[in-house]
């Protein structure tokens, strides 16, 4: 675990993620998801800075029973943009965090992953998956009874 | 004395389309449960259309007009995104309205202590002027303003367990001191009405209950809130806006009601009613979209009905 300590975000994290766009429909997006088993894409302006992020939790709460209709209907729910439903100013990592306080974060906030941000660039996106490798990578070469 | 079943066949040829979840199956499951040996002593009658002049208590004559003109000869015609007209929807829609009035002019003349009307379209989401949620007329509205018109009784009561606020039913009573309107729903969900603070003119009263809630929050709502207020007020007539989509069961709401909870509903409705007006009591069915819990639901709630008739 001493060399897990060592880490870093950008040690671990996935760089150039699969972005979208806030008008990209809810239809597109869930191809996304079915194609990359993301769980979720952040969400870039025109620029590239990051202004949002989508999770599959989004999407499936785009279905709820809401005071709005008696039933969701699925064409219309898939026809709005992701910018009706996406998280706005999503909470963020830096590349330079330790990687321990990001997992500390993951666990805390009971979220699936972070966008990792420089400034309000978007460099990559730290998953619990990358996590989990990274605690995996760092303890593998080690024998039997070294793992603290 | 006994309990009348109030149906049409034609209530079951109103459909709006391939997998909607107010279905045709909806009413063959209640009529197949209120066919087993139990329901022996229940008298089926057959529901007659409505009149205009019924109707037009609580519908403005041109609303009549449009929504019976708009009945396709094919297919379906939308009046909103849940609520379509196919070719046998303007006589199921009469004879859902005109159930509700023939059952109340047979508890008025003594045919019977009480009545349920298993009839769709259901009625409490259309307003005076508006077709919504899947209902075109207000079946349960037009019924109290018929117990009113006709068998002169002042007050008449309303109560609405339907898991959807009745939107239709509180509008058609807002300014109608002697209209009661009391109504259980989960609040927040469609249509997004029936908030405590809606009290029309001191007449409508409504307990929205949070996600979730079931037996405990049902009966604390109905002996701290609802039996106190009913008791006040003294109704003459009760009509029962009998939704069974408040059930654990129900894919459309998140409401946990039993069916133990329809019994005991149903008998404290009974109870006021003898208390108040001699037992007389209309129920007619609105929601409930699981089948099988629907028709248990409407057969515990029957049960009881005829309970209280053959003691």
């Amino acid at each position: 675990m001493y060399e897990f300590l060592q880490y870093r975000v950008k040690d671990a994290m996935t760089p150039e993620p699969v972005t979208t766009t806030p008008d990209t429909p809810l239809r597109e997006l869930e191809a996304i998801f079915e194609e990359h088993d993301f769980n979720g894409v952040p969400v870039l302006d025109d620029v590239g800075n990051l202004i949002g992020l989508v999770t599959k939790f989004d999407l499936l709460k785009a279905f709820t029973l809401t005071p709005k209709s008696i039933i969701p209907h699925y064409d219309d729910i898939m026809q709005q943009p992701a910018s009706s439903v996406m998280l706005l100013e999503p909470l963020t990592v830096t590349p330079n965090l330790p990687l321990s306080r990001a997992l500390q974060r993951l666990v805390e906030m009971r979220v699936k992953s972070f966008p990792v941000v420089e400034g309000e660039r978007l460099v990559g996106i730290i998953s619990r998956e990358d996590v989990l490798t990274a605690l995996r990578r760092a303890t593998e070469h080690m024998q039997p009874g070294q793992g603290a | 004395m006994t309990t009348l079943l109030y149906h049409h066949p034609v209530c079951a040829e109103h459909d709006m389309g391939y997998g909607h979840p107010e279905c045709p199956e909806r009413l063959t499951a209640i009529l197949d449960a209120l066919r087993k040996p139990e329901f022996a002593e229940l008298q089926w009658r057959e529901a007659p259309q409505a009149e205009q002049e019924q109707l037009t208590r609580i519908h403005p004559a041109h609303y009549v007009e449009r929504i019976l003109d708009s009945v396709p000869e094919s297919g379906l015609y939308a009046l909103d995104g849940d609520t379509s007209l196919s070719p046998q929807s303007g006589e199921a829609a009469l004879r859902a309205a005109g159930a509700f009035c023939a059952a109340v002019d047979a508890v008025m003349s003594g045919d019977a202590n009480n009545a349920f009307c298993a009839v769709r379209p259901p009625g409490h989401h259309a307003e005076p002027h508006r077709a919504m949620g899947f209902c075109l007329f207000n079946n349960v509205a037009i019924g109290a303003a018929h117990a009113q018109a006709i068998h002169g009784l002042k007050k008449v009561a309303v109560i609405d367990f339907d898991v959807h606020h009745g939107n239709g039913t509180q509008a058609a009573f807002w300014s109608q001191p002697d209209c009661m309107y009391i109504s259980t729903h989960q609040s927040p969900l469609y249509p997004g009405t029936g908030r405590r603070n809606e009290r029309g003119v001191g007449n409508i009263l409504n307990v929205p209950l949070a996600p979730y809630s079931g037996t405990a929050e049902l009966r604390e709502a109905w002996g701290t809130i609802i039996m106190p207020a009913l008791n006040d007020f003294r109704p003459e007539f009760i009509l029962i806006s009998a939704g069974f989509d408040a059930h654990q069961m129900d894919p459309l709401a998140e409401l946990n009601f039993t069916f133990e909870d329809y019994a005991w509903l149903t008998q404290e409705i009974l109870d006021i009613a003898d208390d108040c007006c001699h037992g007389r009591v209309v129920s007619g069915l609105e929601g409930g979209y699981n089948l099988q819990a629907l028709a248990a639901s409407a057969a515990v709630h029957v049960a009881t009905l005829l309970k209280a008739t053959n003691p």
